[in-house]
């Protein structure tokens, strides 16, 4: 966990990503913040990595919109998933806030959209970045941890695949109308 | 005298009466007193009625003279001028002598009535006339007097310049010309007379006390007029000499002196005690006068000097003078907004329309920046004075050319900007020199000047402003990155295709370049003229190579190149024949032996072909471009070819083919006997009928002129096609976005890593490229991802 902890902001780590994070961003190192983002920016546009994608909504650097695509052979393959990040100013030595914004039937996820994810809670380490990110969101789809589910519902169909699909394609019915 | 005596005596009999009857003095004082009053009545009316009208008539029919004051120079208009100058003469002569009658009447009447204080009644007479006169004003007065003084002027600068100049000048006059002064002939020159007379008017205008009012306005506006034409005529079009102490002298000399003759004739002629106070005030109108008249000498010239800045500016530095003298009434007076306002307008109409040359353009820049700073350090004019200039240069294309080229080229650079690159130090330590030369002279710190638009000042950068000349030409485009790329492609294009160039000079060059711009930006350019020796070593050494000299048909000498390091080349390319590209495969071969691990990759379309043609009983020895040698190559088995059948062996698309073949038409070697069919002519035509070809000589030209780079519209598509990942991201994930919020996400989180520049308008025609190849879609304002 060593290098979680930042040099200025030793002790603000880990209970920082549960609550949200619109305080505003004092200009102190956010330059530093800022540069570590464009350069992530800069290399998840430079690789082709096929269905992730994120890009920063507006004008700040610290917001970013990302696009997942379901993970083919599973229940949520052809399905495509907006999520928001926002990036704290101790970035990256606390994880950013990730939520689904599209509304996501998973054990792990919330009806809010909010994510069970243990590198985006304990488990985060500064070695992580935007790509690893969406890329284990994306295999979380996959392969949920039922132990500890948000959406008991959802932990408790995922055991019938076949049903679970059923439920699933009438809930996406029901939120496209919506 | 009797003429008055009867006019007078008629308006006013009783006073006639009183005068003559010496009996007066037995009358009661209470008589005496109300006879008084009568005749001081009497005496008003007859001034009003009939020495006031008098004296207007002599000017009322010179309404004409409007007209000729226009254009004064015509000698009618001067024959005029003397008429009015005869009549304003004759009427205050007359002016004159009606009131010296009317006062000798008053004297008597005093000493009749036996009044103490003769002086305060004659004050009373006088504010009477002057009353009367002015209450009569006509309106064209001004005219007649105007033209009298400008007689009176011009006479007085006559004899003022025959004194000063001395004999020599009158020799030098033609006789057959009237004298200046008095507009008669030489020999009957009146100037003395006149001066005279004009003296003496001006003596009993003096006495009158009507001198001001009557004359003060024309005067005023004469000494003007004169000054304006002064300035005219000795400091038109001449900057190489400061002008500023003789116009100041020259005013000393004859306009002040001038009035003080018109002012003081009075005090030179009648030096009573009573009248030394009349003199020290004329003085004084005369100091005040000349303080005024003084600035007024500055502000024209200064006018002058501005109007023809642009002059000044092209002839800089022979010019210094002109804009020393500018400098200094510039310390007078406030003349900013009227330089910049001016200065701008001049350079717009003469160097910023289509009709002039970037070159030219460039060269009035730089000469403008010279000459204005001169003028003025802070630099503030010459940021606002020149920015419409930059804006323009912006504008068009080849301004980078231009001025990397005049940076380069010592011998031929009308902007002597190779010299400004050879002076060199100044810009070493840049910016940092700069701020430490602010903070450590703060005592000498100046604020800006004040006065102009609030909106430039504080856009003008600090660092811009001491920045040299060759900063402030680079400045244009406000990269250092965009000129130093364009002078890669020169350096390029100028390596490949001179291929016997001078490497001291192109070395010399680059070091210059390398002082001021610093090494990381030349570092590819340095990288270049490398390869370029690196290759003639190689060369050498591969020639030396027993192997591949025994095997070899033909000499092969390369230019080997880093693609890393030089600009992209354009994308044309031709196969070469068999047998020649074996050749080349020797070489290659040959290479990769002397350096392990690497490999040539040929560009075969850049470079020189030595061949000789035999054709028939002919033999031609040519060095052309490998395209056309390999042309000429596939004609040695195949007399005739369709355009279509060469186009697919060589592998150039058919347009570009048909250029190439145009060389060798114009050599009257290859003709289009029908459309897209192309023949051999084995014999040599009659040089009649080589003419005849239908040649575009013009394109044989381009074909010398042919860069072989990219041209910089295809290396901005590249630049741009970077981008392209960075919408693809973007609008995958917000859907979709309007052109400007696009422009505004590149810059904001695409382009500094990159440092590629480009406008929104660059934006749209890529945006556009990809809507037509259906990688998006536009609609509503918005684009967005095709499905």
């Amino acid at each position: 966990m060593a290098q979680n902890i930042s040099p200025e902001h030793s002790g603000l780590s880990g209970s920082q990503g549960v609550k949200h994070n619109d305080d505003s961003v004092p200009i102190k190192d956010n330059h530093a913040v800022s540069k570590r983002l464009q350069k992530e920016l800069m290399s998840l546009m430079m690789t082709t990595e096929k269905g992730i994608s994120a890009f920063p909504d507006g004008e700040n650097i610290f917001k970013w919109i990302g696009t997942i695509a379901g993970p083919v052979n599973t229940v949520y393959a052809q399905q495509k998933y907006r999520l928001s990040l926002e990036f704290p100013n101790s970035y990256p030595y606390a994880p950013p806030v990730v939520k689904f914004l599209t509304p996501c039937f998973h054990p792990n996820v919330d009806l809010q959209g909010a994510i069970c994810l243990d590198i985006l809670k304990d488990k985060w380490s500064a070695l992580y970045d935007v790509r690893t990110i969406l890329l284990s969101i994306q295999s979380l789809l996959g392969e949920p941890n039922n132990d500890s589910p948000l959406n008991a519902q959802a932990a408790m169909m995922w055991a019938d695949q076949k049903e679970y699909k059923k439920y699933l394609d009438a809930f996406y019915e029901k939120h496209q109308d919506t | 005298m009797e003429i008055v005596w009867s006019d007078f005596s008629e308006s006013c009999p009783i006073l006639k009466e009183c005068l003559d009857s010496s009996d007066l003095a037995k009358e009661t004082e209470d008589t005496l007193e109300y006879i008084y009053e009568v005749l001081w009545i009497e005496i008003g009316s007859f001034v009003r009625s009939k020495l006031a009208p008098t004296f207007w008539s002599c000017f009322k029919h010179n309404q004409t003279l409007a007209k000729f004051e226009k254009d004064g120079g015509s000698a009618e208009a001067l024959q005029q001028q003397y008429k009015l100058f005869t009549n304003f003469v004759n009427a205050v002569k007359s002016l004159d002598a009606y009131y010296q009658f009317v006062r000798t009447s008053l004297e008597k009447l005093d000493g009749i009535c036996q009044r103490a204080d003769h002086g305060k009644s004659l004050a009373k007479l006088n504010e009477l006339l002057r009353s009367a006169l002015l209450s009569q004003l006509p309106t064209h007065f001004n005219n007649v007097v105007y033209s009298f003084y400008s007689v009176s002027f011009r006479v007085f600068f006559n004899l003022h310049q025959s004194t000063s100049m001395g004999q020599d000048n009158e020799d030098l006059d033609e006789s057959g010309m009237p004298c200046k002064g008095c507009n008669q002939e030489l020999e009957k020159c009146q100037c003395q007379s006149l001066l005279q007379t004009i003296n003496e008017v001006n003596q009993k205008l003096v006495d009158l006390e009507l001198l001001d009012r009557l004359a003060g306005q024309s005067m005023t506006f004469l000494v003007q007029q004169r000054i304006k034409e002064h300035i005219k005529n000795t400091c038109h079009g001449i900057f190489d000499r400061s002008h500023l102490k003789n116009l100041l002298t020259w005013l000393e000399d004859v306009v002040i002196c001038w009035l003080m003759q018109v002012f003081h004739s009075k005090v030179s002629a009648d030096p009573d005690a009573m009248h030394t106070d009349d003199g020290s005030k004329s003085t004084d109108v005369i100091q005040s006068l000349k303080v005024k008249l003084t600035f007024y000498v500055y502000e024209n010239y200064a006018l002058s000097v501005i109007d023809q800045f642009f002059s000044i500016i092209i002839d800089f530095p022979d010019s210094i003078p002109a804009i020393e003298d500018l400098k200094i009434c510039m310390e007078k007076i406030n003349l900013r907004r009227q330089i910049i306002n001016t200065l701008k307008s001049s350079l717009e109409a003469r160097i910023l329309h289509p009709g002039v040359n970037t070159m030219d353009i460039l060269t009035g820049y730089v000469a403008a920046i010279k000459a204005i700073r001169y003028l003025d350090s802070s630099g503030v004019i010459l940021e606002t004075v020149t920015a419409p200039i930059k804006e323009y240069l912006r504008k068009r294309s080849d301004t980078v050319r231009c001025v990397v080229t005049s940076l380069t080229e010592t011998e031929s650079g009308p902007t002597d900007l190779s010299e400004e690159l050879a002076k060199g130090d100044a810009v070493k330590d840049g910016t940092k020199g700069n701020v430490n030369d602010e903070l450590s002279n703060w005592e000498n710190w100046q604020p800006d000047p004040f006065g102009l638009d609030n909106t430039v000042q504080t856009r003008t950068v600090k660092t811009s402003r001491s920045a040299d000349i060759i900063s402030m030409v680079v400045d244009i485009y406000g990269s250092k990155e965009l000129f130093m790329s364009e002078y890669r492609n020169l350096l390029a294009d100028r390596l490949l295709t001179q291929l016997e160039f001078n490497p001291e000079k192109e070395i010399r060059n680059l070091e210059l370049l390398k002082l001021r711009f610093g090494e990381s930006l030349l570092h590819n350019c340095e990288v270049m003229l490398k390869d370029i020796a690196d290759s003639k070593r190689i060369n050498s050494h591969i020639h030396s190579d027993t192997k591949y000299v025994e095997n070899k048909q033909f000499d092969i000498s390369s230019l080997i190149i880093s693609a890393q390091f030089w600009p992209s080349f354009n994308k044309e390319s031709v196969e070469l024949p068999e047998e020649i590209a074996n050749e080349f495969q020797k070489y290659t071969k040959s290479y990769e032996e002397y350096k392990g691990n690497r490999t040539l990759n040929w560009r075969t379309v850049t470079g020189k072909v030595a061949i000789s043609i035999e054709l028939g009983d002919r033999v031609l020895d040519m060095t052309v471009a490998p395209t056309q040698a390999v042309i000429i190559y596939h004609f040695q088995n195949k007399n005739e070819w369709s355009l279509d059948d060469l186009s697919t062996l060589v592998k150039i698309p058919p347009s570009v083919l048909r250029r190439r073949m145009a060389f060798w038409q114009s050599h009257g070697i290859i003709i289009e006997s029908q459309p897209g069919i192309y023949k051999l002519i084995e014999d040599e035509l009659p040089k009649s009928q080589l003419e005849k070809l239908p040649i575009n000589e013009i394109i044989t030209e381009d074909e010398d002129n042919e860069s072989a780079m990219a041209s910089a519209s295809d290396q901005r598509e590249e630049e741009l096609q970077v981008f392209w990942s960075y919408i693809v991201g973007m609008l995958t994930n917000l859907d979709s976005l309007p052109i400007e919020r696009i422009h505004q996400m590149l810059k904001l989180f695409a382009s500094n890593g990159l440092g590629v520049e480009f406008t929104q308008d660059d934006l749209k025609d890529f945006l556009q490229r990809k809507v037509r190849d259906h990688k998006l879609i536009y609609s509503g304002g918005v684009y967005q991802l095709a499905k």
